[in-house]
């Protein structure tokens, strides 16, 4: 259940993918950073690459961007071979591993140099730096910036020329809280006009925000692609269970666990835990004290949610909530993760 | 290459870059125009060598721009190391790596900021040859020195071919600078082994073995820049000098377009 063939949304918005790779791999020695990896990320999406430190996102996008020789598989970025960045990198931009620009030069220098490389027009600078947030410091130093400008003016030398798709790598790497939700907002801003936004993080929570689209990776090999919502939506992972007093919730928890629930405390609630289909995890009951158990998987959350109800309604504790806990993609990819693994 | 080059110059002519080699390229000319026309003696040429140490050498058509010949091969190796961390820097911070997602031909980079870089090195060696020329006209009394060869045709071609050689020369320490660069991808690596090389080993080597110094690329190029010497005339010391930098150039390139750029 954790492979990509397994858990695959076809992509929907465009007949031709923004990006489509196939049995991309790379090895270093015997080190294999990626493995066999299937992706495609369709055109207008902005996709999350997902993955722990060490999962191959960077060799991947490094890949994409003609920095990386594959060892093996193939291949295309708007349309155009992998092995062909000439092709089609004047199309897209990027911010790989850490910003790098010349220290000795201003921002907007920075921006002009590169401007001039890629063959870009440079009228466009002054409205690139309002557009990170960096219009009054564009001719300071970069030297002088800080971590979360530096971030900024990489997304900024990434604008250039308007491209039709985004690499982000890490953009809120390092970036304080406040930081991070700029970057966020940003990131959500330049999805715009048919742009594709390719952009890794391993801040989970980043993600799903601001993703439409989620590929998940993990040891080099892909896990899931598809649309986020539909890697989250509808699924539960728990039920909240509040009992009316709080006196009642270690005898609740007892009748509950006694009737093959798995029980857990979290902060002032009782969490009734489902598998990850969204049914019962371990030994589930129908809800009738002392007929024991029905065996496993199968049941709903809604079912599940009636027979813890009906436990507690039948020991006399009154309910004051009951509620599905949403899966966020956090739990989703750590039981992906896990799951592989194993 | 025009795009890369010209992206070079907007970073290397910035009104304090181009302020710093401007001194720097005076301050040279002058310590080595009166370092060596003041400790000139007197005494005949000696054939085969030009390191202006008599009067008579420095009289000839060549004199007025001799100090300056003389004076870049002493600072060649500066010029090296300069070449070492301007390159190397590129790979360790991640310069280039940036610039390979604006233009993806590796070698129409590394070549377009080296032929900028040179550039603006030929701006500032002609700038330092004429100071330098003016500087020997103004203390060529205190020696004798009436200094009315050095505007003749030959004097001319002199002053041109000491251009010339000073320029292949400096272009050389570059491209030697510049592969060492991609062969470590980190300054004080790459300035480690140059400075092991091209100071202390082939000097001391040379000392003791005297075919070092028609051999060892760092002697060739000297010899080249100072228009010829004792062991290596000028004919030789370009050819030579010529393969060895095509064989460095070669090196780099061939290890630039292959490897992957992880840094």
């Amino acid at each position: 259940m954790t492979t990509t063939d397994q858990i695959t949304t076809a992509p929907s918005r465009a007949a031709t993918p923004a990006l489509s790779v196939r049995g991309l791999t790379k090895r270093y020695g015997q080190r294999t950073a990626v493995d066999h990896l299937d992706i495609e990320v369709p055109t207008g999406v902005v996709a999350g690459f997902v993955g722990p430190n060490g999962a191959g996102k960077t060799t991947t996008m490094a890949m994409l961007l003609g920095l990386v020789r594959p060892t093996d598989g193939s291949g295309t970025v708007l349309g155009e071979p992998i092995d062909h960045p000439d092709a089609y990198l004047h199309r897209v931009g990027a911010l790989i591993e850490s910003p790098a620009f010349y220290p000795a030069l201003t921002g907007a220098e920075n921006l002009r140099m590169f401007a001039t490389v890629g063959g870009h027009p440079t009228e466009q600078i002054p409205a690139l730096l309002a557009q990170v947030g960096l219009g009054d410091r564009g001719d300071d130093r970069y030297r002088s910036y800080s971590l979360g400008m530096k971030q900024r003016l990489g997304i900024a030398a990434a604008l250039l020329g308007d491209p039709e798709l985004l690499i982000l790598d890490e953009p809120a790497n390092g970036l304080d809280p406040q930081g991070v939700r700029e970057m966020r907002s940003l990131i959500g801003d330049l999805a715009h006009g048919g742009r594709t936004v390719l952009v890794s993080s391993h801040d989970l929570s980043e993600l799903e925000q601001v993703c439409d689209w989620l590929v998940l990776i993990d040891t080099g090999r892909s896990l899931y692609q598809g649309l986020t919502s539909e890697l989250l939506g509808g699924v539960a992972s728990g039920l909240a269970v509040v009992p009316e007093r709080p006196a009642d919730r270690w005898r609740l928890r007892e009748l509950l666990f006694a009737a093959g629930h798995h029980v857990d405390e979290r902060d002032d609630r009782l969490v009734v835990s489902l598998d990850a289909t969204g049914g019962a995890a371990g030994r589930v009951d129908t809800g009738e004290i002392g007929t024991g158990g029905i065996g496993t998987g199968g049941i709903g959350a809604a079912e599940i949610a009636a027979a813890v109800n009906r436990i507690a309604f039948a020991a006399g504790i009154v309910l004051v909530e009951l509620s599905p806990l949403r899966t966020t993609l956090e739990d989703r990819y750590l039981a992906m993760v896990q799951g592989g693994r194993r | 290459m025009r795009r890369v080059v010209r992206a070079e110059l907007l970073r290397l002519l910035r009104r304090r870059t181009i302020v710093t080699t401007t001194i720097a390229a005076l301050v040279f000319s002058a310590v080595a125009t009166l370092t060596i026309v003041t400790s000139a003696k007197d005494g005949p040429s000696i054939p085969g060598r030009r390191d202006g140490t008599t009067v008579a050498e420095l009289a000839s058509h060549g004199g007025g721009t001799q100090s300056f010949a003389v004076g870049v091969s002493f600072v060649s190796f500066f010029v090296f190391v300069v070449f070492i961390a301007l390159m190397a820097t590129e790979f360790s911070g991640g310069t280039f790596r940036a610039l390979l997602l604006r233009d993806p031909h590796r070698m129409r980079l590394i070549v377009g900021k080296l032929a900028a870089s040179l550039l603006v090195a030929a701006g500032a060696l002609a700038l330092a040859e004429l100071f330098s020329f003016v500087l020997s006209l103004a203390l060529a009394p205190s020696k004798d020195i009436s200094g009315s060869a050095w505007f003749s045709m030959a004097g001319l071609g002199d002053g041109l071919r000491d251009y010339g050689t000073a320029l292949a020369g400096i272009a050389g320490w570059a491209v030697f600078g510049a592969t060492l660069a991609v062969v470590f991808r980190s300054a004080p690596l790459a300035l480690a082994v140059g400075f092991a090389w091209a100071g202390p080993i082939e000097n001391i080597v040379s000392q003791s073995w005297a075919p070092g110094l028609r051999f060892f690329p760092g002697q060739v190029l000297g010899s080249l820049i100072r228009g010829g010497s004792a062991d290596l005339g000028l004919g030789r010391a370009a050819v030579t000098s010529a393969v060895y930098v095509a064989i460095a150039a070669t090196a780099a390139l061939v290890l630039l377009t292959r490897r992957d750029v992880t840094s």
